[in-house]
């Protein structure tokens, strides 16, 4: 019918429903999105048309009982209804439109996305040995308590033994009735036909054989031409499987192996120029850059630890939910940063054990000589996986604004520091492309 | 296969009856609806249907995929099960899911009639094809237009598709509150073609040319961006596209007259916009229509029995349930008022005449309970059972609420009277039986009459008849008044005369109806008023013009240049800019020349907003008027002369409902 093609026109049309991580990093809408859960809003594919700005536009709602208080908070509005649909439909009330569909991913997703979006390759290295777990349970010993027994190898191995050594009775029986034979024959007979039968046995069953039936048979081969011989299989269908031998060497005990687990640890230290001159729209764009690096090392790392240090003549520790909020009016000495950060990172999180990541952010301004008297030696004394400077300054630079630059100038040799520059929302892939690609 | 028909076909005769007494019913209720074909379809034929707006054949077009695709989404999670649909012709086609319950299908086709009436009696409709529309037949034509379109060999298919995609984000463009023929026929006299072109066309002599029109003055005219030259900005920009627009051709780097192929799919989804309008503009109106009616076929009428009952409540409860603004339960509520309050009017006007009795001691001279008690409906009209028809028949051969054929052959056993009590009744008797205002939820509205309505009442009252009592003059009531009234406004109203009318303070706070606005210092949104002249403005902004802005044609030369100039009139509320952009490159499509928008922006100072911020205010914003303009390459923004800024900016109503201490 008409609508499958229209159907699948639809699907072609509108191939990438999700919004992609870069469009989303750069102009998404980040709200809805926390440290643990990243939520892409769903491309509406559909016709533009001339409609109302939908935050300007506001809307009417109905209180479930009562009204509510004028300044309470409403839900997610829906979206106002057009003519979404042109014909006459019952229960569809709200007249959903896909607007806000959300694609949810948890930081380990985004990370592998962001690396095939962008060619990325980082590893997470291993740090220290910080447990022993028991892995599988591989380890076999001959001894153990009973509760380690392993059963099943046991019965397994007694019914090999059942039934590489089961025998047909009934056949060697009759073989014993060929003329002239003697059980000696019979069981020098039995040996050449690979029949594990015990001179023993083959005797006692010999006296057992009735007179009448001793010279049945002219020979072994005569007998043999005319006797059935029935299987392993046959017989225990025919006669059930009564008793498995067990034996003491069939015994195993299961041991788990010690596995020695490197954790994958990280520790962000995200740093923030606060002062005066750092307004909204660098914010965002600070904003924009860190939140996916948080995401991506979260999603990579086994334990992701962060420090907030907000900055501007001094420098202070902060929560995450106010990091990007904060604004001070003072001076800018970024150094203080860093000063704070080493602290920080020497007292809580020793090279050793801890991966570490450094970003900074700012508008490259900073107090005279302070980079390279302060900054710069100290990012040489704070080991790390990475450090990074990131400039937001839309517009280019400004005339005091030169720390990016010095710092990249300190660094041109080293591989683990990296600077870059964002002056809109256009560049904040290329930022954080270059960083996360720079970690060796 | 055929198992499927056989089931379809038993289901469709068990349907048989239900349809037939429910059309009976629907007409005996004063309705007068199109004649409706039902037929009995699957869950992905319905979904298919709904997708294709209640039509089997539409045009070729993705955004049937799209539709389909949300339905089929939405259903997943339960939200949207569509239990019919039913399309607006004549007759109309109404299709029921196979899968419901019988009670969900007589429930559904009470309300098919109810649509099928309001389609056949609102004057909106009419305005398109009269009351015969044909709609389904115009439909497949369309269809097979386009497809032949889409396999012209001679035609790209994707070209094709893209001339329908411009065309469709301007489908709304269109002057709805006129016919589609009257709409075009404004002459547009002042659009002047290029005027270099006329020239050529002129064939006058070089000489005469450079020496009156020379190059100096050419220039001069075309980079006059004076006034725009339409007097009366045009609000069908489909018909001015379809007169006036022009394809670009990138090869030639100019325009070209259209291929008949182009203006012949402008045309088809004009007129398919026109049809549909009707519908758009009254879906409060006539969805609310419909759950009323339904709601007195159904539960009132006993047509279910107990069972079928509490599945139809549970039906009822899922459509009218939704969170949020629930246009369903808008327009019930609404019509609901309506019916109240033209009953109470009566009531009251009949009370007024009342010997001593006048609008200043109404409230306390009127025994409420007393009333109450007397308009109760005659116990013999309103239970009526085979045991008492007699009594029906003792009332006489002149008591209008009896049809007195009915009740003869129910007396004979001819018909059912147990199933079909209210086939004995007439009208009248039905109106007296469902009289609202004995409604135990509405037992205090005619206590609620203002004051000044009832000044008012007895001011035009000049009918001197008076009556000796409240028992007299009750006896007169007509029932009749509430159903008589709604019919007349289904008749005349849309959805936004409709709510402008009757959203009235007693009615926002009845239902708790509030605005909410977006609060940039929370970055969320948030109750703003309660106010009822708020929400109306609220309500009214969500449905006027389909609830879209207005973006009317302003000139068709601008410049002296041919470019398009559209102006967005602007009543307070923003556009969505990026939208508005995506539009403007798919209108250049239409136009082949440059095309302009005109609009205004909100524009917040970073600095006040902080400012704003920390004195937990919300911040104002300047506005600020623009020119968005499009070449078929890049995007310009200029500033708006003032005098054309004047003529798009509203002047009387704000639409924004913030108060001013909001969040403080």
């Amino acid at each position: 019918m008409g609508l499958r093609e229209d159907l699948e026109r639809f699907r072609e049309v509108g191939e990438q429903r999700r919004e992609d991580l870069k469009e989303f990093i750069r102009y998404g809408d980040m709200g809805g999105s926390g440290p643990d859960s990243i939520r892409i809003p769903i491309k509406v594919v559909d016709l533009p048309e001339f409609a109302y700005d939908q935050l300007d536009q506001g809307g009417v709602g109905q209180g479930q009982g009562d009204t509510p208080d004028v300044g309470q908070p409403v839900g997610q509005p829906q979206p106002q209804q057009g003519d979404g649909d042109e014909g006459d439909e019952d229960g569809e009330p709200g007249e959903d439109h896909a607007e806000h569909e959300y694609y949810e991913m948890d930081p380990e997703e985004f990370a592998e996305e962001l690396d095939e979006e962008l060619g990325l390759d980082l590893e997470p290295k291993g740090k220290e040995v910080i447990e022993e777990i028991e892995g599988d349970f591989t380890e076999l010993t001959r001894t153990g308590p009973n509760s380690t027994l392993d059963f099943e190898q046991l019965f397994k191995r007694g019914l090999k033994r059942k039934l590489a050594m089961d025998v047909d009775e009934e056949y060697v029986r009759e073989a014993m009735k060929v003329e002239g034979v003697t059980a000696r024959e019979v069981f020098e007979w039995c040996r050449e036909q690979r029949i594990p039968v015990s001179f023993v046995w083959v005797e006692d069953e010999f006296e057992s054989i009735p007179e009448a039936e001793r010279g049945t048979w002219a020979s072994f081969e005569e007998m043999d031409e005319h006797v059935d011989q029935t299987t392993v299989v046959q017989r225990i269908r025919r006669d059930g499987l009564k008793e498995i031998p067990f034996r003491r060497e069939d015994e195993r005990y299961r041991h788990p192996e010690i596995v020695e687990k490197k954790e994958k640890n990280v520790v962000v230290v995200n740093i923030r120029d606060v002062s005066g001159s750092m307004r909204e729209n660098k914010r965002e764009l600070v904003e924009r850059t860190f939140t996916p690096l948080d995401w991506y090392l979260t999603g990579k790392y086994d334990h992701a630890e962060f420090v907030y240090i907000a900055h501007d003549a001094e420098a202070w520790r902060v929560e995450r939910d106010d990091f990007f909020g904060i604004k001070s009016g003072g001076g800018t000495k970024i150094s203080s940063a860093y000063e704070l950060a080493k602290a920080v990172l020497d007292e809580e999180y020793p090279w050793s054990e801890w991966n570490r990541y450094v970003f900074a952010a700012g508008d490259s301004e900073n107090s005279s000589n302070d980079t390279t008297e302060n900054v710069v030696p100290l990012m040489e004394e704070i080991r790390a996986n990475l450090h990074a400077y990131v400039e937001t300054q839309p517009g280019g630079t400004a005339i005091n604004a030169t720390h990016a630059d010095e710092v990249d100038q300190a660094f041109t040799e080293t591989d683990n520091v990296v600077v870059t520059k964002v002056s809109g929302q256009e560049d904040v892939i290329d930022a954080i492309y270059e960083i996360l690609s720079t970690e060796s | 296969m055929n198992t499927d028909r056989i089931e379809k076909q038993r289901e469709a005769r068990a349907l048989e009856e239900p349809v037939r007494e429910a059309g009976a019913l629907a007409r005996k209720l004063g309705l007068d609806p199109y004649p409706v074909n039902y037929w009995i379809v699957d869950y992905d034929e319905m979904n298919e249907l709904i997708a294709y707006g209640g039509f089997q054949t539409r045009y070729p077009h993705w955004r049937w995929g799209m539709t389909y695709d949300r339905q089929r989404k939405q259903d997943q999670f339960g939200m949207g099960k569509a239990f019919e649909i039913v399309n607006n012709d004549n007759p109309a086609h109404a299709f029921l899911q196979q899968s419901n319950a019988l009670a969900d299908q007589k429930a559904v086709i009470t309300h098919v009639e109810a649509h099928a009436d309001f389609f056949a009696n609102n004057e909106w409709f009419a305005l398109f094809g009269d009351r015969d529309p044909d709609a389904a037949a115009m439909l497949e034509r369309h269809a097979e237009v386009v497809d032949d379109y889409m396999d012209d060999p001679e035609i790209e298919r994707g070209e094709v598709e893209r001339f329908i995609d411009a065309a469709l984000t301007l489908e709304d463009t269109i002057d709805q509150h006129r016919t589609l023929d009257r709409a075009m026929e404004d002459r547009d006299e002042d659009v002047a073609s290029d005027i270099r072109d006329r020239l050529e066309d002129l064939d006058i002599s070089e000489d005469v040319r450079n020496q009156v029109f020379s190059e100096e003055w050419l220039t001069e005219q075309e980079t006059d961006t004076g006034d725009a030259t339409l007097e009366e900005p045009r609000k069908d920009v489909l018909a001015f596209l379809l007169e006036h627009g022009r394809r670009y051709d990138e090869e030639a780097g100019k325009a070209f007259e259209f291929e008949p192929w182009q203006r012949e799919i402008l045309d088809i989804v004009r007129t398919e916009s026109y049809y549909f309008a009707g519908q758009k503009m009254t879906k409060v109106m006539n969805e609310g229509w419909a759950a009323y009616w339904e709601s007195v076929m159904m539960g009132e009428e006993g047509f279910a029995d107990e069972n079928e009952f509490l599945t139809y409540a549970d039906h009822q409860a899922r459509v009218l349930g939704s969170p949020g603004l629930n246009p369903y339960k808008l327009g019930k509520e609404l019509w609901e008022y309506v019916e109240n309050v033209a009953n109470r009017r009566e009531v009251a006007e009949r009370l007024l005449r009342v010997r001593d009795v006048t609008w200043r001691n109404f409230h306390d001279v009127v025994d409420f309970d007393d009333v109450a008690a007397r308009l109760e409906p005659d116990p013999v009209v309103d239970r009526v059972r085979p045991d008492t028809l007699s009594e029906l028949a003792e009332l006489g051969e002149d008591d209008p609420r009896v049809d007195h054929e009915a009740l003869d052959r129910a007396i004979s056993g001819e018909l059912d009277v147990e199933r079909y009590p209210w086939k004995v009744l007439t009208y009248e008797g039905l109106a007296e039986r469902h009289f609202s205002l004995i409604k135990r939820q509405y037992r205090n509205f005619l206590e609620r009459i203002g004051r000044s309505e009832l000044e008012r009442l007895q001011r035009y009252m000049f009918d001197d008849e008076r009556y000796e009592s409240v028992a007299e003059a009750l006896e007169d009531v007509e029932y009749t008044a509430g159903w008589d009234r709604m019919r007349e406004v289904r008749e005349s109203h849309n959805d936004v005369t409709f709510i402008d009318a009757f959203l009235t303070e007693e009615f926002v706070k009845d239902n708790n109806y509030f605005t909410y606005e977006y609060a940039r210092s929370t970055q969320d949104f948030r109750v703003a008023s309660t106010d009822p002249d708020d929400v109306k403005k609220k309500l009214l902004l969500r449905f006027t013009n389909f609830g879209k802005p207005t973006v009317a044609v302003y000139d068709g030369n601008w410049a002296n240049r041919n470019e398009l100039l559209l102006g967005h009139q602007f009543n307070g509320v923003m556009l969505d800019l990026q939208q508005a952009r995506d539009v403007l490159e798919r209108a250049f499509d239409l136009w082949g020349r440059p095309v302009n928008l005109m609009t205004i922006v909100k524009e917040f100072d970073e600095h006040e907003v902080e400012i704003a911020r920390r004195r937990n205010r919300e911040p104002s914003p300047t506005e600020k008027g623009v020119r968005i303009r499009y070449d078929g390459d890049e995007f310009e923004v200029h500033e708006l002369d003032p005098e054309l800024e004047e003529r798009i900016a509203a002047s009387d109503v704000d639409y924004d409902t913030k108060p001013d201490e909001w969040l403080a």
